[in-house]
């Protein structure tokens, strides 16, 4: 967005605005000259009083009055009787040209101070349409460094000197560029401090050259603005200063309220996150953990009475417990690890290793090999962390295990610039509707009884999200849950490796 | 005499159940809770084998691995979370023989300490120089590998990737060492190159490369040949 530039017409004459009145003054000379025959001394002087109001109205008032005097004087050489001269002959003609003279600076005065006002009318209307393009701007705008370039641009358009503005760091100090002189910071301090405009025509510190405008008052102050360059006597232009600080001033106030409430409402949201996971994991840590004790202690007081079956059966109840508790401990930290990463370390990772390694592990809980793998040869690598990959493929499979019965599909696929891997099982399946929800952190489906998958799920999406890659669950024809991963794979694949 | 282990461990309970469990087999246990105290114990008597838990409250034992590297062959074995990757990778390259994640079977730790034990005194003689496990065969001397009887045929590179597994058969090898022994020092970074030649390797030495029997990978740390 651009804001409309104040313009100021220049105070000095430029040779321009002299070559001007030259200009008027000779053709009312010429056509004086030219139309001698047929007019009388009276139109002639009419004439030099024309050109003299049209350089009072169009040029600086040095050069109008100039023109006034320069009117009088080739008035009274051209024309004046006797013509050719500077002499006057008569009192008439003496009065005729005083009265002439005062005419035309009575007029150069009268058309100036119109100018002028015109002028000032002309700068409040800038002004005012510069206030309200600032306003629109600011209402927009979503960042502090927004509103700072906003500020910026509006007081290098509405002033010539250089300006600068801070905004306030959370310390309470302006954020100024490095490369500025000291003297900039301490002035805007002081003016925060005061809580009003130092500098030329305020009162303040008028031995400055420069108005130190504070953002805001008292508590509310977000920063300050210096103009530099600036003139006591420019009371509008302060004013206008001023009124540009007070929007800005505004806009930044009403992102800082903005922010606290929306860190107060993440706050909130946090807490309320945190109690919900503490009450899941305490709820699915107290189940196995029951089991372990109970099979424990009666290993310990009443082994005697126990055949070896029954010995065997408590023991291995332990141990598989034992193992969920802690699949649930590491899906729960890396639920925290990955909510605290700010990035992956990311690698190169072939696709079948990690199936390889998972299945490994997987198949001691997998003793009917209900768990059938497609992986086809010749795979592009993936740029993953395999740790975390291969956590996402555990949990899937473990998940199938645990809520179907029957055989589970492991395939890896090829589509497109993705790399698809799909759980399939014949479980139960996904309840219509819910195949967003299942992912929830800490959410339980009961739909076998055993809770505790939500975490696991949730994980998996994390995981999944932390690589740039999808995770989607849906029903399947027949009955039963697909999960399919597709993560991207990178256009640019390693170069093969040189013998 | 029997076998003497120094597990160094901090806490109580895996430290008892350890020493416990590992007595029952017949191993001569003596246990230390911190780095200083195995320290002062290597200084006194070398055990054979040492079992270091990662994350004891006076350092992380690398300093312990390198001490224990820079005088003896004798094995030092990893215990570690999780998760702690970059820990049990620096303590593996450092010359660490190999690792078990927690929680493991006493199953896991004890087939970890036969083969450290049968490695040791060999870190510098090659002499396993025959690798045979389900089929596959593997002669570093001759150069020849068959799977079933039949010969497969390996390009040198893959030969040499597959024949420092078989050296090391049995325990993990970290992506690091493998790179730098097969490739070169500078080379230690280029993670998919292994990616690609494991890959190559399983095509041609696996029944289901998709579900490895011989070339084992040890997620996000490096690769070990299977032995039993």
């Amino acid at each position: 967005m651009t804001l409309p530039a104040v313009r100021d017409d220049p105070a000095t004459p430029s040779p321009r605005d002299w070559g001007v009145a030259i200009l008027l003054l000779a053709t009312a000379t010429t056509a004086g000259l030219a139309l001698d025959r047929y007019l009388s001394l009276t139109s002639q002087a009419m004439i030099y009083v024309l050109a003299v109001v049209v350089a009072s109205y169009r040029l600086p008032w040095a050069v109008s009055v100039g023109c006034a005097f320069g009117a009088v004087i080739l008035l009274n050489f051209f024309f004046v009787p006797p013509r050719w001269t500077f002499q006057v002959e008569g009192q008439e003609h003496l009065v005729a040209l005083v009265t002439m003279l005062a005419v035309a600076l009575v007029i150069s005065h009268l058309a100036s101070s119109l100018r002028r006002e015109t002028r000032t009318a002309r700068r409040s209307e800038q002004r005012a349409r510069q206030l309200q393009a600032l306003a629109t701007g600011l209402a927009d705008a979503k960042s502090p460094g927004e509103v700072a370039a906003l500020a910026a641009e509006a007081l290098a358009a509405a002033f010539p000197g250089p300006s600068v503005i801070a905004l306030l760091t959370p310390q309470g100090e302006p954020d100024l560029p490095g490369d500025l002189a000291a003297t900039f910071g301490d002035g805007m301090r002081c003016c925060i401090r005061e809580g009003a405009t130092l500098g030329p025509g305020t009162g303040r510190w008028p031995g400055l050259d420069a108005w130190y405008l504070p953002l805001g008052t008292g508590g509310q102050t977000t920063g300050a603005a210096c103009v530099q360059n600036v003139s006591a006597y420019d009371h509008a232009g302060r004013e206008h200063a001023q009124a540009l600080c007070a929007l800005v001033a505004q806009a930044a106030w009403r992102l800082k309220l903005t922010a606290s409430m929306e860190a107060v409402r993440q706050e909130a949201q946090w807490h309320l996150v945190q109690s919900t996971f503490l009450a899941a994991i305490s709820h699915d840590l107290r189940t196995p953990l029951a089991a372990i004790v109970g099979a424990a202690s009666a290993l310990q007081t009443q082994r005697d009475k126990l055949d070896a079956a029954g010995q065997e059966r408590l023991l291995a109840c332990i141990v598989s417990e034992a193992r969920y508790l802690s699949t649930l401990t590491e899906n729960t930290l890396q639920l925290v690890r990955l909510g605290h990463a700010d990035r992956l370390d990311l690698d190169w990772v072939s696709m079948e290793e990690v199936v390889g390694a998972v299945l490994g592990r997987v198949r001691q809980r997998d003793q009917s090999r209900r768990i059938r793998s497609r992986v086809p040869p010749a795979l592009p690598l993936i740029k993953a962390d395999p740790v975390l990959l291969a956590q996402l493929l555990e949990n899937l499979l473990d998940n199938a295990l645990k809520y179907s019965t029957e055989g589970i599909d492991l395939a890896v696929r090829q589509v497109g610039d993705r790399l698809e891997v799909a759980v399939e099982d014949r479980g139960p399946g996904i309840a219509p509707g819910e195949e967003q929800a299942i992912f929830e952190r800490y959410r339980r489906s009961d739909r076998s009884g055993r809770g505790g998958a939500g975490l696991g799920l949730a994980v998996c999406l994390a995981i999944a999200r932390a690589h740039g890659a999808t995770l989607t669950a849906r029903r399947r024809d027949g009955g039963g849950s697909s999960f399919v991963l597709a993560l991207p794979i990178h256009a640019e694949q390693p170069r093969e490796v040189v013998e | 005499m029997s076998i003497r282990l120094l597990v160094v461990e901090d806490d109580p309970e895996i430290r008892s159940v350890l020493h416990s469990s590992l007595a029952a087999e017949g191993f001569d246990v003596r246990t230390a809770v911190s780095v200083s105290e195995a320290a002062a114990i290597l200084h006194h008597a070398l055990p054979d084998v040492v079992v270091l838990d990662l994350g004891l409250p006076d350092g992380d034992g690398l300093d312990l691995v390198r001490q224990i590297r820079k005088a003896h062959a004798l094995p030092v074995l990893v215990v570690s979370a999780r998760h702690q990757e970059a820990e049990k990778i620096k303590l593996l390259d450092a010359g660490a023989d190999d690792y078990l994640t927690k929680p493991f079977s006493v199953g896991e730790l004890l087939a970890r300490i036969r083969v450290a034990l049968r490695h040791r005194g060999t870190a510098l003689d090659p002499a396993a120089t025959v690798h045979e496990l389900d089929g596959l065969k593997v002669d570093l001397r001759s150069r020849l590998v068959t799977v079933a009887g039949e010969p497969v045929h390996l390009t040198p590179t893959e030969f040499k990737l597959l024949a420092r597994l078989v050296r090391s058969a049995g325990r993990v090898v970290t992506h690091r060492q493998l790179l730098a022994d097969v490739w070169g020092a500078e080379y230690t970074d280029h993670t998919h190159y292994l990616r690609l030649y494991m890959g190559q390797l399983r095509a041609k030495i696996e029944a289901d490369p998709a579900e490895p029997r011989h070339l084992l990978t040890e997620t996000g740390v490096g690769y070990r040949l299977a032995v039993a």
